[in-house]
């Protein structure tokens, strides 16, 4: 008889203390991410740094790509697809010209006095304002931060984090696509890439581009991107 | 037509006078054809209401009452199933179904959707009459039960005399489609889960019946009504705290109501891990939508049956206010003691069939007999339901939880040292 109610007892009793184990989880919180719409670093919980040099999604910055296509050449599982018309002889999408990027974050764009090759190495740089440029208004607009044509500045070598050079425009990219379903990020157009414009990001926007249909995989830079401001917002944003 | 009333009066057709003594089907008539009377027929215009057909009316009135109640129940299952999940989803610390609908509240339908769609296989060997007949017969009783559980003072299909004992009686034929699923099935496992579910039922339908004794001893009455009518001066009335072997009565109850529909831990007719999906291996389709239903309805039904008989049933918790009362806090009982169901269902492991038989015959069976004893002492000492009794119940209960704490402690929870063989 004993040994009954000691039985009945200690059923009821290791039966209460399971329910009080299992209550205590029901009231943690969900280890679950609804993954596509939801990441890590949205709950703020298990965010790794993404290293510097990450090879990621590609990314090109149409405004300096000359249409070699030298990326798509290289390219192991042909992820690239270019196609460029070359514009009529004597029409060009604007002129030869220098950027001169601050380190205040300011451009400055025209035509260096002398050798633009030596300014580097010079201790100032003196730069002749443009306008006088064919294409498009809106990329008039937007190289053109720096005031009137013909205002001549004056930059110390100090000032200046790099200048680069850009030749004449005679080339429309019809055509830019990458299909990032079939790269296989071994990073080989970037490298041969001669102007620096096709680049890997290293952020989190160039590693989670998840997408629910393959098509969308196929990012096409165009020549409205070029044109598009809010194209350049986006990246800023996502970076 | 003009007959009507006195077709059902007659003693051909009147149930009320030959087999269950007086079943009112002749007062839902009455309501019905007050309804009409009252309600309808005022606000029809003059030359039709002089030519309108009480008796067709009334008829109808009472198709369509029977028509809410087809529709309404079940979609339960629609949603224990979906709660059922998003439950067991929290108890793993998941989400649970999230995709279909706003927080997946909609995957239940798409589940049906694709279910019906599905090809109704019809294993060529068994015995195909049995088998088609199997699903419908515990859909149809595990829906009956409805039939006489009071939802509400007045939401409620039947209150005839003898419910508790009809709900007792119409769970048990459950069993029989059990067996014919798998007997028809020709498939091993359909087999040994139907016998398992039939020992399993058998078994524990005597301390279920055992323990609906000893409130029926108490009150009376086999009423559901009647049972509920005893319970409306707040949770102290409510028979769970009538006497102290009500208390033990309640978990008896419900400890083998859990039994009854097979849910985990005494899922041994349908376990997964053993014989795939029991007596339902063999089902597809429709077929087996219909078996899942019946088994959230019984669910559903057993944790209503335990709250009309136990906790007061649409009886509120205060005298006089609607607290916990009417369907709101009906419902909202029930659904306590469902979530308990799924609570258990996480926490305890499935029984081994020895354990399970154990557990009926060796304690369950001896316990409800000590009850129905107590509980027959208890109406002699204290015949009528006062202050004075429900008082001391209530100190015979606390005293006897707090005891079993402190006194006994958990000394007793220790396991006894190994004796030397």
């Amino acid at each position: 008889m004993d040994k009954y109610i000691r039985n009945i007892y200690r059923g009821v009793y290791t039966v209460l203390v399971g329910m009080r184990v299992t209550i205590k989880q029901f009231f943690e919180p969900n280890v679950t991410h609804q993954y596509p719409y939801e990441h890590d670093y949205e709950k703020k919980r298990n965010v790794r740094e993404i290293p510097k040099g990450y090879r990621g999604q590609l990314y090109n910055r149409m405004e300096d790509c000359i249409g070699c296509k030298k990326c798509e050449m290289i390219c192991p599982v042909d992820c690239i697809t270019i196609t460029g018309t070359k514009l009529p002889k004597g029409e060009q999408l604007w002129d030869s010209m220098n950027i001169v990027h601050l380190k205040d974050g300011r451009e400055a764009i025209g035509i260096i006095e002398g050798d633009d090759k030596k300014a580097k190495s010079e201790d100032s740089v003196t730069l002749t304002n443009i306008t006088s440029r064919q294409g498009p208004q809106e990329v008039i607009d937007r190289l053109e931060p720096s005031g009137d044509a013909g205002r001549i500045q004056t930059f110390s070598s100090d000032e200046i984090s790099r200048i680069v050079t850009r030749n004449p425009v005679v080339f429309y990219l019809d055509q830019f696509d990458i299909d990032m379903s079939l790269c296989m990020y071994c990073g080989l157009c970037t490298e041969v890439c001669p102007t620096e414009c096709l680049t890997m990001k290293d952020t989190l926007a160039g590693v989670e581009y998840s997408k629910f249909d393959r098509s969308d995989l196929i990012f096409r830079f165009d020549k409205q991107e070029m044109y598009n401001k809010s194209g350049t917002e986006d990246i800023e944003a996502a970076d | 037509m003009s007959d009507f009333r006195a077709m059902l009066a007659s003693p051909y057709f009147n149930v009320s006078e030959g087999f269950f003594p007086n079943i009112n089907l002749q007062d839902g008539l009455n309501w019905a054809e007050e309804f009409i009377q009252n309600v309808v027929i005022p606000r029809l215009p003059e030359a039709v209401a002089a030519h309108f057909p009480v008796e067709l009316g009334t008829v109808l009135v009472m198709f369509g009452c029977a028509g809410i109640f087809v529709g309404v129940f079940p979609l339960l299952p629609l949603f224990l199933v979906l709660a059922e999940r998003k439950v067991a989803a929290r108890f793993q610390n998941r989400t649970g179904p999230m995709r279909v609908g706003p927080w997946g509240t909609l995957q239940t339908l798409a589940d049906g959707v694709k279910l019906i769609f599905k090809e109704d296989f019809i294993p060529p060997q068994g015995d195909k009459f049995l088998f088609l007949l199997a699903p419908y017969i515990i859909f149809a009783c595990s829906f009956a039960v409805f039939a006489a559980i009071p939802f509400g003072q007045n939401i409620l299909v039947s209150d005839f005399n003898i419910g508790i004992f009809y709900i007792m009686a119409i769970s048990s034929v459950i069993v029989m489609g059990v067996i014919m699923a798998g007997w028809s099935s020709n498939s091993k496992w359909s087999l040994l889960g139907s016998l398992r579910s039939a020992a399993q039922i058998v078994s524990y339908e005597i301390p279920l019946g055992l323990s609906i004794l000893t409130i029926v001893m108490l009150v009376e009455s086999l009423s559901m009504q009647e049972i509920v009518a005893t319970q409306s001066n707040g949770i102290f009335s409510w028979l769970i705290f009538r006497s102290p072997f009500t208390f033990i009565a309640f978990f008896i109850f419900f400890i083998s109501a859990i039994a009854e529909v097979n849910r985990t831990p005494f899922d041994l007719p349908e376990a997964e891990s053993e014989i795939v999906a029991g007596f339902h291996t063999e089902y597809s389709g429709m077929r087996f939508a219909l078996f899942f239903i019946a088994e959230y309805a019984n669910m559903f039904a057993v944790s209503a049956i335990a709250v009309t008989l136990f906790l007061g049933g649409w009886e509120g918790v205060l005298p006089g206010y609607d607290i916990l009362g009417g369907l709101p806090g009906f419902v909202i009982k029930t659904l306590a003691l469902v979530f308990l169901m799924m609570w258990l269902r996480w926490t305890l492991p499935r029984l081994r069939v020895d354990q399970l038989m154990n557990l009926c015959w060796k304690y369950f069976i001896p316990i409800a007999f000590f009850n129905i004893l107590g509980t027959g002492i208890w109406g002699l000492i204290f015949p009528e339901d006062t202050l004075i009794s429900t008082s001391i119940s209530c100190a015979i209960i606390y005293i006897g939880l707090i005891a079993a704490y402190k006194v006994a402690g958990r000394s007793l929870a220790q396991r006894p040292a190994p004796q030397p063989s």
